[in-house]
């Protein structure tokens, strides 16, 4: 099995940068994905590793071969295609041999390997159907089977569950997953859902304009986020700007401006060292607060905020509370558990404690005036978005 | 074993009959149409192949003559000779159609349409003309000799009107349009990504070409070899008019029985009715091949 190291990729389409200065390197046999809002260049990236388009600077390295220049069908990789591309006017069998056929293998042994793949992909009593007659998860397992049959380095995975709906697409993730332990091999996957990116991946890049904004494993990006962009994108969370206002030992203090010239002090741990005066942004995960109509016990690794009330959603797995301190606004999610909460619900407009831990708050080296981050996407419009995302699993 | 019963509702009748009645009336002018001037002429060329043959006209006595004349081989010549033109017209439309086809099924939306109607243009000038105009183009001292002539690539002018060579060049001219726009209408339906799909398979453009697009247009190359083949197999204008007169082709022999005198009606008659039963026979095979591979896959 072979790494994939990716140098300095560049790829433009008529003066616009689809693809910026990438470098990356993939381990042997790991699932990684591409991950960013649609126009981020993630598929451009992937057609590249495929052959379909070729960078204008850059180099793409398999193992120790150069593929940069080479046409698709001398590399070694393979492409699970977002409308799977079956090819209509050939049987099941006949698509998954397709590969083989071109390379003239025999034909009891090509018999032997697509009635193998077949059964890897659970498909064996349809191999006499044509594409038109089965259903959108099976032309997804036969997709697989036609890429993987030719034994493929790499396969690449360019949105494969768009065209699927919820349930099937929550069975295919875990089919994909199941089906990667068993080949082995590297999987490339390209996706703009989070969360499917989030629970199929070994590692991940984040997107944006052509770059990439913070790779690593999915919960390392979720808990430590390099930037405002990437605690954005994956995942919820509450941004707040604020100023370091001192520091001891491991723990920083910020002042946040809640309007009328009044703060909030919010305490911290920290990755980086912040300077006494410095601008930045906190990052806090609506899950990690928590929510109460009583004051906590005071402890000194807390935080603690008085707020009220102003929106309550109700999401079935949890319930959304929007709650003003000043004219902050903080997102927290709270999980319907009776042995935590053996009272009576909040109601709208009632004074409420949040409070989480020190080291739940995460500091980012960056400030934006507006919190409209590169993907177009505000705070303000985020439970819309939300929404979407959770939909997932 | 379920048995179901079906109870007719009486409005359902009524409303059935209502929907047939209007197909009829709808389609009845057509059908009056046809009936006069296409199904009765043809019940006239068939009871006229079976008649006797009179200088300028016909006797009415029953005589199985023309038929045994056509059985005979007599006029296999003819047929031999139109069979082969209409082939080579067909393949010669199909190479050089289909290229033609897919580039514009592959242009930008905008351009596509403007590349038809240069495609349909020919169809505003009359047959006659243009076929006078290839006989102008292409006569002892015309354009085209002129040219090769003044261009010194050749010394002598060539002598292509009035040879099989200068049948061939106008029935494909006249021919390729009918070739061209149903292959582009196949053509374009197809997704260009599943040549991605190939390539990324390991095929290469050839390949992929032969594996994938062809089989797809498959359909389009029936229809464009029908719509070129059957009235390049009956051609009369083109191959009188620029054609060689010593070997003639299946059309110009039905018109010179009806032309010349003696008059043989029946034998043009008989000799038009074997040429239709032998288009229908191809046109039956074709579809019924085209509809088995069709079954095959919804099968």
């Amino acid at each position: 099995m072979e790494e994939i190291r990716i140098e300095h990729l560049t790829k433009d389409f008529g003066g616009f940068t689809a693809v910026d200065d990438v470098s990356l390197v993939i381990k042997p046999g790991e699932l990684y994905s591409f991950l960013g809002p649609s126009g981020c260049g993630k598929t451009t990236l992937l057609r590249m590793i495929a052959g379909f388009e070729i960078p204008r600077e850059g180099r793409i390295i398999v193992g120790d071969q150069d593929i940069t220049q080479l046409p698709p069908y001398q590399r070694q990789v393979n492409t699970i295609f977002q409308n799977y591309s079956l090819f209509p006017h050939m049987t099941l069998f006949d698509n998954v041999a397709f590969g083989l056929r071109i390379k003239k293998i025999a034909k009891a042994q090509i018999k032997e390997k697509v009635r193998d793949m077949l059964a890897l992909v659970k498909m064996s009593d349809q191999a006499d159907k044509y594409p038109d007659q089965i259903s959108g998860g099976q032309k997804q397992r036969i997709a697989i089977a036609r890429a993987l049959i030719n034994e493929p380095k790499v396969l690449l995975l360019d949105e494969p569950l768009a065209a699927l709906d919820l349930k099937l697409r929550q069975h295919m993730l875990i089919e994909l997953m199941n089906i990667h332990d068993a080949v082995g091999i590297t999987f490339i996957y390209v996706t703009h859902d989070q969360s499917e990116a989030m629970s199929i991946s070994d590692r991940m890049a984040v997107m944006s304009k052509g770059k990439i904004i913070q790779q690593g494993p999915p919960d390392d990006i979720y808990e430590r986020p390099a930037s405002i962009f990437s605690a954005f994108f994956i995942g919820e969370t509450n941004l707040i700007t604020g100023e370091v206002t001192g520091i001891e030992d491991e723990y920083v203090q910020i002042s946040c401006p809640k309007g009328n010239g009044e703060f909030v002090e919010i305490d911290s741990t920290f990755h980086f060292t912040p300077n006494i005066g410095q601008k930045l942004t906190l990052s806090l995960r609506p899950e990690k607060i928590a929510i109460s109509r009583y004051k906590p016990r005071q402890q000194d690794d807390f935080n603690t905020l008085k707020g009220v009330i102003e929106d309550i959603l109700y999401l079935g797995t949890h319930t959304q509370y929007i709650v003003r301190v000043g004219e902050l606004k903080f997102r927290v999610f709270s999980q319907h558990k009776r042995v935590y909460f053996d009272e009576k619900a909040l109601d709208w407009e009632e004074p409420v404690w949040l409070f989480w831990h020190d080291t739940d708050t995460w500091l980012i080296d960056e400030v934006t005036e507006d919190a409209t981050d590169d993907s177009g996407i505000s705070p303000e419009s985020a439970p819309y978005h939300r929404t979407s995302k959770r939909s997932m699993i | 074993m379920k048995h179901y019963v079906y109870i007719q509702n009486p409005l359902e009748v009524a409303e059935r009959k209502r929907k047939n009645l209007q197909s009829w009336i709808l389609t009845a002018p057509a059908m009056i149409w046809l009936l006069l001037f296409f199904l009765i002429p043809y019940l006239i060329v068939i009871i006229y192949s079976f008649l006797t043959p009179d200088i300028y006209d016909i006797k009415f006595e029953f005589s199985l003559d023309a038929y045994r004349q056509v059985f005979s081989g007599a006029y296999l010549q003819p047929f031999l000779i139109s069979f082969r033109m209409a082939f080579i017209t067909t393949i010669a439309c199909l190479i050089l159609g289909y290229p033609v086809a897919y580039f514009i099924a592959r242009a930008k939306e905008k351009t596509r349409n403007t590349l038809l109607v240069f495609i349909i243009i020919p169809f505003w000038t009359n047959l006659i003309i243009r076929i006078f105009s290839w006989r102008i183009f292409l006569a002892y001292n015309g354009v085209l000799n002129d040219i090769l002539m003044n261009l010194h690539l050749i010394q002598q002018p060539l002598e292509i009107m009035r040879t099989d060579l200068a049948v061939a060049l106008v029935m494909v001219y006249v021919y390729l349009p009918y070739m061209i726009l149903p292959l582009y209408s196949v053509i374009e339906k197809i997704d260009f990504t599943l040549l991605n799909a190939a390539m990324d398979l390991g095929a290469n453009e050839i390949k992929a070409f032969f594996k994938v697009t062809l089989p797809l247009s498959i359909s389009g190359i029936f229809a464009g070899g029908i719509l070129v083949f059957i009235p390049a197999l009956g051609a009369y204008l083109i191959t009188q008019l620029v054609g060689n007169q010593k070997s003639l082709y299946i059309g110009q022999v039905i018109t010179y029985k009806i032309k010349n005198i003696p008059r043989n009606w029946p034998m043009a008659s008989a000799l038009s009715l074997v040429l239709l039963m032998i288009v229908t026979i191809l046109l039956v095979a074709s579809y019924l091949i085209f509809m088995h591979r069709r079954r095959r896959k919804v099968a």
